[in-house]
């Protein structure tokens, strides 16, 4: 199924041309990857955080400072990619390491107030970020052309799923997975919780600050807004609403809420109550969580799982947490 | 002297703000387990609500008094139909309050619209008096004022009354209260309205305090609240007096001396405590 | 006499765990009935089930002739049950007298009877009425946990292995207040010290496996050496 839809993604520009499109499938594939890499805190190991427009902001911010204060080479591009990996590494494995052996709010606290704090710093170091305003920048000539950037994108998007699925799939994924379902449980049969939950924070890390540089790339522009709530949010909306623990359901919430918001916006211009848009995925997101802890994905599973053979409700409802 | 006198006036009337909104916080979080992330939200609808009572009354007080009533409302209703639908599951919890707090600051912009609106203290807090030659701005005076009468009430509610006895067992043992005949869903109600109420408080007091109100104030607090919260120790009410006011003055004195950094001292505190003592700096409580 | 409680069938289920199997039990008016049982075999659960803090799936459980398995604990507890838990369930910051005001429910003569009767029996509480319940040793928690399921008129008290970790003198001294208690209200004792649950227990169940498999008057389990060995494994 993901690969027919890869197919069909894959040809899709060559027979029907639509810059608009285009540019909107970009940004779905790279809030895919950026959706999935939560999907793997929340949904596989059950962190929840609150700062992940910190990792992204942080690729964001790299390529563009190097892009700009250098020649938009490929051998700056490289570097600006290593220094993303080295920076979102790094305080993915700090915050989790301070955090993880506490108790959930924390990660989520300390997440939250430390985007907090790359806000300010993105906002205040003006020699180096020109503020709130942010600046534009130029990219290395083979991402120039939109088509091939939109394969590129494809390409990241799907070798970030497979990566997720081997890295889920493996002993390290599965030890994850019973550290969500069961903390105690695992402690006590000698894993070392602390180790494996840093471990997907930094896998998560890393992986949204490889979204980010994607992203301010296709915009060739980079803003305080990176580092914002709002990027958090999405990630949020995308991975709940789509479903939790299963990276299906990550990359459809990002198709979801990118059409959606691409949609709402028209219809903004139209009707004022639509530039609020976000309320109604506010509140569609607080009814999920109620109703259908498992999300889109999730919920279809369950139906069609119980279809096969009956499975005590109750059950499903305990997974989500 | 002066401005030594100033920072710390200012940062005393900045911590008293913080409280008003961590106290809620960390009781909600010692009796329930909840961290509520819609606070914020809260003292961004206090702040809303009373300074929209204030203009249309024209009283600051029934402005106060509005905001408090809108906090208690909307701490029922967040208690009773976000909050007990996903009891006891921690991420569920987590997750659902910042969907709330997503909601009620789009709400906010819906019905006041997403410009910031200005907000003046009455002319009786407008001013300053001059003690020799150091200045004191009344208006500060009074938000530490009213911080300390609300620490002194709640102390005084947890600590010589009924309902505060039961709220200081439930902190320690929820099943023991519910088995000596104790309604622990109308303490966690309580508990969330007072908190949501004090939050409010802290919202409208804001307002004339900063000049202006805008719909994203709400987060920038509940940061400053959770950091104060961690510090001061997760269900502790006085330690969230104590780290308020710590937060609130290294706040002050750090934006005077080196303002690119208030904010990164207070993390960089946070981050030590969680280190070496999670469990907060004051009192042993976890 | 009638039956104050009764059980019947009660199954409990926590997560995704079957934990009681079919309970069924019926408790005298004015008697000391004894849950026995090796360890984790359900009489725990079982004394939770009756209390509402984890309900009965299957089964109903009956108090005074009305049906209470399906109320919440607090309800459950106002009708006329104490509860002292295996932990005792001490509030460790509260003080003594703190820990008893949270329990009462009515200030009235009754209460302060039952008070000064608690005073004399454990004059240590007296001796630590300011103090945190935290500080206070086992046996001193013990006491401070039956005196506030005692000092409401409750008509049934649920008691969970009140000598467990205990030194011998101290037993005797919890015993007796059992004993005296007695004289007042029915009680639901769950003890695997079986010195002390036969002597003060008028009738026993046995629970096995999450299901209570025998039971009887406690002077029959006296002299029935195959049934103490086979559950309870005392020779």
């Amino acid at each position: 199924m993901f690969w027919l839809v890869t197919a069909f993604l894959l040809v899709l520009p060559f027979v029907y041309e639509s810059r608009n499109l285009m540019i909107l499938l970009t940004q779905i594939f790279i809030f895919s990857v950026f959706a999935m890499s939560y999907d793997l805190l929340l949904g596989f190991t059950g962190i929840v955080s609150f700062g992940h427009a910190m990792f992204f902001g942080i690729g964001a911010y790299s390529i563009g400072i190097f892009m700009k204060r250098f020649e938009p080479t490929m051998v700056h591009f490289l570097l600006a990619l290593v220094a993303t990996l080295v920076l979102t590494a790094a305080i993915s494995f700090i915050v989790g390491l301070l955090t993880l052996r506490l108790k959930s709010h924390f990660y989520a606290m300390l997440t939250l107030s430390l985007s907090g704090l790359f806000l300010v710093l993105a906002e205040k170091w003006r020699s180096l970020t020109y503020g709130n305003d942010g600046f534009t920048f130029r990219i290395p000539e083979p991402f120039i052309d939109r088509t091939h950037y939109y394969l590129l994108c494809l390409a990241v998007m799907a070798a970030a799923f497979m990566l997720l699925k081997r890295f889920t799939n493996s002993p390290l994924g599965r030890v994850l997975q019973a550290i969500r379902e069961n903390e105690q449980r695992t402690e006590s049969l000698g894993f070392q919780v602390l180790h494996y939950k840093i471990a997907a924070s930094v896998v998560s890390g890393v992986l949204a600050g490889m979204a980010g540089i994607l992203y301010a790339m296709s915009l060739r522009f980079v803003n305080t807004s990176v580092f914002s709530m709002d990027i958090t949010l999405d990630a949020l909306l995308m991975t709940i609403i789509g479903g939790v623990g299963t990276l299906y359901g990550a990359m459809i919430g990002a198709g979801l809420i990118e059409f959606a918001h691409d949609w709402l916006t028209e219809l903004a211009k139209e009707h004022a109550i639509f530039e609020r848009w976000i309320i109604f995925f506010g509140i569609i997101y607080i009814l999920v969580v109620m109703f259908f802890p498992k999300g889109i994905v999730g919920t279809l599973r369950n139906v069609s799982f119980r279809r096969k053979k009956p499975e005590p409700a109750k059950k499903a409802e305990k997974l989500a947490g | 002297m002066d401005l030594f006198f100033n920072l710390t006036l200012n940062g005393l009337a900045t911590g008293m703000l913080i409280f008003l909104l961590a106290a809620g916080l960390t009781l909600i979080f010692g009796l329930m387990d909840v961290l509520n992330f819609a606070h914020g939200g809260l003292f961004a609808w206090g702040a809303y609500s009373g300074l929209w009572v204030y203009s249309q009354t024209g009283s600051f007080l029934i402005g106060i008094a509005g905001a408090i009533l809108t906090g208690f409302l909307l701490g029922i209703i967040t208690e009773k139909w976000i909050i007990k639908p996903v009891y006891g599951n921690h991420v569920q919890q987590i997750l659902i309050t910042l969907g709330l707090m997503l909601v009620l600051s789009e709400m906010l912009k819906v019905v006041w619209g997403p410009n910031q609106l200005t907000a003046n203290p009455p002319d009786y807090l407008v001013g300053a008096w001059e003690v020799g030659d150091v200045i004191i701005i009344k208006y500060r005076v009074f938000i530490i004022f009213v911080g300390l009468l609300i620490f002194g009430g709640v102390q005084y509610l947890l600590k010589k009354t009924k309902i505060g006895l039961v709220v200081r067992a439930g902190v320690m043992n929820k099943e023991m209260v519910q088995a000596l005949g104790i309604n622990i869903q109308k303490v966690f109600m309580f508990v969330f309205m007072i908190g949501s109420g004090m939050a409010a408080l802290g919202g409208v007091l804001l307002g004339p305090y900063s000049g202006v109100i805008h719909a994203g104030m709400g987060m920038e607090f509940a940061i400053l609240a959770f950091i104060v919260v961690v510090i001061g120790g997760m269900g502790n009410f006085k330690g969230s007096i104590l780290a308020a006011i710590l937060v609130g003055l290294s706040g002050s004195f750090m934006a005077y001396y080196v303002p690119d950094l208030s904010l990164a001292v207070n993390m960089l505190l946070m981050a030590v405590v969680l280190l070496v003592r999670p469990q907060g700096l004051f009192g042993a409580k976890g | 006499m009638s039956d104050l409680l009764t059980l019947n069938g009660v199954e409990t289920h926590i997560g995704q765990y079957h934990i009681l199997q079919g309970i069924s039990l019926e408790v005298k008016q004015g008697e000391v009935t004894v849950l026995l049982g090796r360890n984790g075999a359900g009489k725990t659960t079982t004394l939770r089930t009756i209390m509402g803090f984890s309900p009965a799936t299957k089964g109903s459980v009956m108090f005074k002739g009305d049906t209470i398995h399906t109320l919440p604990t607090y309800t459950i507890a106002k009708r006329g049950i104490g509860y002292v838990p295996e932990d005792q369930g001490i509030f460790a910051g509260l003080t003594v007298e703190e820990n008893m005001k949270v329990a009462i429910q009515k200030d009235n003569e009754e209460t302060a009877k039952r008070m000064n009767w608690i005073l004399e029996l454990f004059p240590d509480l007296k001796k630590f009425w300011k103090k945190p319940g935290g500080l206070l040793s086992g046996g001193q928690k013990q006491m401070l946990a039956i005196a506030r399921a005692y000092i409401n008129e409750n008509e049934l008290l649920l008691i969970d292995e009140p000598s467990k970790g205990l030194a011998p003198i101290v037993v005797e001294k919890v015993m007796e207040s059992i004993m005296q208690m007695k004289e007042q209200t029915t009680i639901v004792l769950v003890e695997q010290n079986f010195m002390m649950a036969s002597t003060i227990g008028d009738r026993f169940y046995i629970i096995d496996d999450g299901r209570t498999v025998s039971h009887g008057s406690m002077q029959e389990l006296k002299q029935d050496e195959e049934k103490k060995r086979k559950y309870l494994g005392i020779a």
